[in-house]
């Protein structure tokens, strides 16, 4: 294909990649360089507010930012280097905790607590979807046709559904005197609050994720193994190969490229963890990376919002991403010219 | 699934119909396409309905309306005419000069407004106050009277009381507590700090909690949680409404905005039962651990002159007696013809007792963000109260820095 | 039709398959079936913490909102004969509603006529059959289950709930076709160029789905609030403020989207054998012409099953549409999300689960009837992978 004609078909998907991705991308990754403030001035000023009687009027010394002839503040923008990086990061306190062994010290920094959970949460949910996925595929794979579609149907549920939704309807159960808790308690005769406690909140959200990937994983593997050519099945039956055998040596080979793609989809998913975080509310608990940017950037009451923190911790978290994808891609990048020549 | 429900459904079509054709209580006809964005509690959903009722005004209620305030009324121009705010996020509107003074607007249209409505800014008004809401404390009298406990006046009574409640285990939980991490659990924090005689802030905008009244305020928490549901960190005020609904616990400092809902009959398990009392004081300090609040309504200065006008016409068309009189309960209201019930009993008494209005400003509102953040870590115990402390004010220092305040 | 050897399993195997799949259906529905009871109670019914009482609502019944036996057995046949029409008939009627050069419109309004008929029936015409035959039933005609649509009304009539739901299906219909509009030029030039630069192109591509999006629409926001500020010495009064819009929404959904779509695509035609569109190029076409002519007859099957996907994703999307639509705008997600965060009694929580279940009740629909092409076109993508 010419250059001209591949530029015609993939010009308007990659504007639009461009436009809204990219070009934030870079304001990004700007911002997280540089520090931009309100120039402030310190002035005594006189408030009245409604007490419950009679109104009450002070004056006091407040810092109010510098407004120019056109209403608008002003602000000045330095160029900090790897300042805000440093705030984030902590490097001599979180060095300090390493050297003395004090990994719960560490973790109790925000970004490093939020990396921890951010990597358990995506490297123990992976082979979780994957296997229940796989499982669920050759589970399904066995069952007479008549009963797939409905299995199907219903096994494709918690994937289809509004996640928030889907967090909300899990979380429905458990909150409070939730049924599942109430059965819990029923049944172990003590007392339990499941949003009281990290590890019970981590537990529900781990649970939730698989339950909302693991469908999407099945449905690719069911599909991939719809492909499979009976040939080489039956040759491995006529030589002796158990299930097993047939499993490990056949199917999964045959399934691997969707094994990896669906990998693939899984680590960028799950290391965006946020939608639990909001759903679950376990941000008293445990905190995510996504999580930490969204906070960074939401103004607190008194519209103050930490742009250049939440910019950092952004590039901070592509690079983690990068890293995590580096092993797929290599063998996307392998199959890719394998697929083509 | 009887016929009642067609004719439900009749009704409540032809019900539509009738409010969006005619304008019933308003006492002009607004012809100027207008928004407003506020918070979307009761007395929000009251007085935006009486304004609704002049025509062309759009209402959005948003719990999240302080995250989007700032944003909306510095476009040009304004994405909304009319804005609801409290004494906090009137703060970033005035340092971005985003709202308009109204004195010559209330000298020509408000001249039935009470005087402790009017906001003043070094003497200029600039926001109309409608309501003001304090926490104080809610009790079940029944539970206390069968306990031979006396009225809670201080937080050692109602530490005690709690005690005496467990020992005798007719309510699930002692005590409630809007402890949600976040933005109420900042707020518990800033009510006891000022119970015990702290400030947020020093001067030069220097941190001030990482002192004796700060340990002190933290313990306080901590031994109240003790006698909570332990999901504590997840529970808002609505949870502690539902909490008492139905009767699973006997105490707690609520919003006086809640008070009504206790004698709700559709939905209260415990209507009558619930006495309204002031905010219990420290006893160091003979102070009420609550802070003063109140909500109001700007107008933005990026619109036309005529544009301003024809809003706060529109307002004070909502914040008039009629209004008050159809909503009586559900706000501690300002203006003329409100008559306080015992719904109001106990935000009466708590500013009564001395509580503080709350201090807004642009570092204070940089301290309760952190707070709410930083103070999760001391309640699971993965810190102890110095290094919380000291960890909320280096996270202060680092986004005050970050702010240009410091 | 005997299965062919290898598949014959042991009885043992067999047993542990149907039971793993039993297990696991059970988890996939339970907690959705669960919402779905909820919203059909009054809430003092809906919050108890013994399940048989949510499940059978007795004070729901005693305030004389029930289901009688009657009542149960006529929804379930009519669901179940609705489902059969559906299944059966709905790809038939897509392809001859009259917009045969663009099935997907065809699709969206028999799917949109499909569910005014399903609300129609549910609350127009059972209510009038059983207020007509239930008392002369006796015991088969009385209440047994709490049952109530009440909340459903609240949300839909007072709440002005369709307000939101025709915001979503804009915002979801113009996702979905400029999205594979972009997308499948975009998958077919990618598919059929083995240069390092479509290569880096994907690889680029695949960096930019796994950005946080809380990163990009903080990006966003301070360019489409002041839009009509920055675009008006261009456009002059004219110029539009971007929040609040949803086609500024539609733009941000499909370039976010845009990334897996365009992989999917890649993939698909990948395994449509380039024989085809080269022969046509011998023939005298052009890559476009070719693709007009013999590509775009054999793509539906990808088309469709990506086109799902960009569904769901606009159909879902809450981040990005609670932060970038204001309240006159807002889609069901944000909307009920909304309805959490007020302050709420517990009336208005029902009332939002049924607003839930209202969202999730489309993709039900959805899924029911596209479930076969979900399964075919990712059986085409992943023949090769």
């Amino acid at each position: 294909m010419k250059f001209k004609t591949f530029a015609w078909f993939v010009g308007p998907s990659l504007l639009m990649m461009l436009l809204f991705i990219l070009a934030p991308l870079i304001s990004v990754f700007w911002q997280s360089f540089n520090l931009t403030q309100p120039v402030m001035q310190t002035q005594m000023v006189e408030t009245c507010t409604p007490g419950f009687i009679t109104q009450i009027c002070v004056t006091e010394e407040k810092t109010i930012p510098v407004l120019d002839d056109e209403g608008n503040m002003v602000t000045t923008t330095t160029f900090v280097g790897f300042d805000v990086y440093r705030e984030l990061l902590q490097p001599e306190k979180a060095w300090q905790k390493i050297t003395a062994g004090d990994w719960r010290g560490l973790l109790l920094i925000d970004f490093w607590g939020a990396l921890r959970f951010t990597l358990t949460f995506t490297f123990i949910t992976l082979p979780l979807v994957i296997g229940l996925g796989l499982g669920l595929a050759v589970a399904v794979n066995s069952l007479v046709k008549s009963l797939r579609g409905s299995v199907i149907f219903i096994t494709l549920l918690p994937f289809i559904i509004t996640p928030v939704i889907g967090a909300l309807s899990i979380k429905w159960l458990f909150i409070g005197d939730g049924i599942l808790t109430a059965a819990l308690e029923w049944w172990l005769d003590k007392d339990i609050a499941m949003f009281a406690e990290a590890w019970t909140i981590e537990f529900l959200m781990l649970f939730y994720r698989v339950w909302h990937a693991a469908p999407f994983a099945f449905v690719v593997f069911y599909a991939g193994l719809q492909t499979i050519n009976s040939d080489s099945l039956e040759s491995a039956v006529i030589d002796g190969a158990s299930r097993l055998q047939q499993l490990w040596y056949i199917v999964i080979p045959h399934l691997m490229p969707l094994i990896v793609f669906v990998s693939l989809i899984h680590l960028m998913d799950a290391y965006r963890v946020f939608e639990e975080i909001v759903g679950f509310s376990s941000q008293s608990h445990v905190i995510s990376l996504q999580w930490l940017t969204y906070e960074f950037l939401v103004p607190d009451q008194a519209g103050n919002r930490s742009v250049s923190r939440a910019s950092a911790s952004a590039m901070l978290t592509m690079i983690g991403i990068i890293f995590l994808l580096i092993y797929p891609l290599r063998k996307t990048w392998k199959q890719y010219y394998g697929g083509n020549s | 699934m009887q016929a009642k429900t067609i004719k439900n459904l009749a009704l409540a079509s032809a019900l539509t119909l009738a409010s969006s054709g005619a304008f019933a209580a308003c006492s002009f006809n607004n012809d100027v396409q207008l928004k407003s964005l506020s918070s979307g509690f009761d007395a929000w959903k009251a007085v935006t309905g009486a304004m609704a009722e002049c025509g062309n005004f759009t209402p959005t209620l948003d719990n999240d309306f302080k995250e989007k305030q700032p944003d909306a009324f510095a476009a040009k121009p304004a994405l909304y005419q009319i804005g609801g705010v409290n004494n906090a996020t009137l703060v970033p509107l005035l340092n971005a000069d985003t709202v308009r003074a109204l004195d010559d607007l209330v000298a020509k249209y408000g001249s039935h407004l009470q005087p402790s409505q009017l906001i003043k800014i070094d003497g200029k008004i600039m926001a109309v106050a409608m309501m003001v809401n304090n926490q104080h404390l809610m009790y079940r009298h029944d539970i206390l009277a069968d306990l031979g406990i006396a009225e809670p006046k201080t937080y050692q009574d109602v530490l005690a009381a709690a005690a005496k409640i467990k020992a005798a285990g007719v309510v699930d939980y002692p005590l409630g507590g809007t402890y949600m991490t976040g933005w109420n659990l900042g707020e518990e924090f800033v009510n006891m700090h000022l119970g015990f005689g702290g400030s947020l802030i020093g001067s030069g905008n220097q941190p001030a909690i990482d002192n004796a009244q700060g340990i002190a305020t933290l313990e306080m928490m901590k031994s109240l949680t003790a006698y909570m549901d332990p999901e504590f960190l997840v529970s808002d005020s609505t949870y502690v409404q539902k909490q008492f609904q139905s009767g699973k616990i006997a105490m707690a400092n609520l919003w006086a905005s809640r008070a009504a809902a206790m004698n709700n009959a559709e939905e209260s398990q415990v209507v009558g039962m619930v006495k309204m009392a002031s905010a219990p004081v420290i006893s160091e300090t003979g102070i009420p651990a609550s802070t003063l609040w109140w909500d109001g309504i700007v107008i933005a200065s990026n619109i036309s002159d005529a544009e301003a006008e024809a809003a706060f016409k529109v307002v004070m068309e909502g914040l008039d007696t009629e209004m008050v009189k159809a909503n009586n309960d559900k706000a501690v209201w300002l203006i003329s013809g409100y008559q306080p019930s015992a719904a109001a009993e106990g935000a009466i008494a708590t500013a009564m007792n001395g509580a503080k209005p709350y201090a807004a400003g642009g570092p204070e509102g940089i301290m309760h963000g952190v707070l709410g953040s930083g103070l999760a870590d001391y309640l699971t115990g993965k810190k102890d109260a110095a290094t919380t402390l000291a960890d909320i004010e280096a996270a202060y220092t680092s986004k005050a820095k970050e702010a240009g305040y410091l | 039709m005997s299965l062919p050897t290898y598949r014959q399993l042991p009885l043992s195997m067999k047993l542990f398959a149907y039971g793993f799949v039993a297990i696991w259906c059970l988890i996939a529905a339970f907690p959705i079936l669960w919402v779905a009871v909820i919203s059909f109670k009054l809430p003092i019914d809906s919050f108890d913490h013994n399940p048989l009482v949510v499940l059978l609502g007795p004070n729901t019944v005693a305030a004389g909102k029930g289901i009688s036996v009657f009542d149960l057995v006529m929804f379930i046949g009519l669901v179940w004969a609705l489902f059969r029409v559906l299944k059966s008939k709905f790809m038939i009627w897509g392809r001859h509603s009259g917009f045969a050069a663009f099935p997907l419109l065809g699709w969206a309004s028999v799917s949109l006529g499909f569910m005014l008929l399903i609300v129609v029936t549910l609350f127009m015409v059972l209510p009038g059959i059983s207020a007509f035959v239930n008392p002369n039933l006796g015991f088969l005609g009385q209440g047994i289950i709490g049952f109530t649509l009440e909340h459903y009304e609240a949300i839909w009539v007072e709440r002005e709930f369709y307000r939101n739901f025709i915001n979503s299906m804009v915002v979801t219909f113009g996702v979905v076709t400029i999205s594979l509009t972009i997308g499948t030029l975009a998958g077919y030039g990618l598919a059929r160029s083995g240069t390092k630069l479509a290569f880096w192109l994907l690889v680029v591509a695949l960096v930019f789905r796994a950005l946080p999006h809380s990163v990009l629409v903080a990006g966003y926001m301070p360019v489409f609030i002041n839009s009509a500020e920055i675009l008006a010495p261009i456009f002059g009064d004219a110029a539009p403020t971007f929040y609040g819009q949803p086609l500024a929404v539609i733009a941000v959904l499909v370039a976010i989207n845009q990334p897996f779509t365009i992989w999917m695509l890649r993939s698909f035609f990948q395994n449509i054998p380039v024989e085809l569109d080269e022969s046509a190029r011998v023939d005298g076409c052009n890559h476009i012409q070719a693709f007009r002519h013999v590509i775009m007859p054999v793509m539906w099957p990808g088309v469709i099953t990506t086109g799902l996907f960009s569904f769901l994703l606009a159909y879902n999307d809450f981040l990005v549409t609670s932060l970038l639509l204001d309240m006159q705008n807002q889609t069901m997600v944000p909307a009920i999300a909304n309805f959490f965060n007020m302050e709420t009694t517990s009336t208005d929580q029902v009332q939002a689960v049924a607003a839930a279940v209202s969202i999730i009740a489309p993709l039900f629909v959805l899924v029911m009837v596209f479930q076969r092409q979900i399964v075919s076109g990712l059986t085409a993508v992943a023949v090769k992978g």
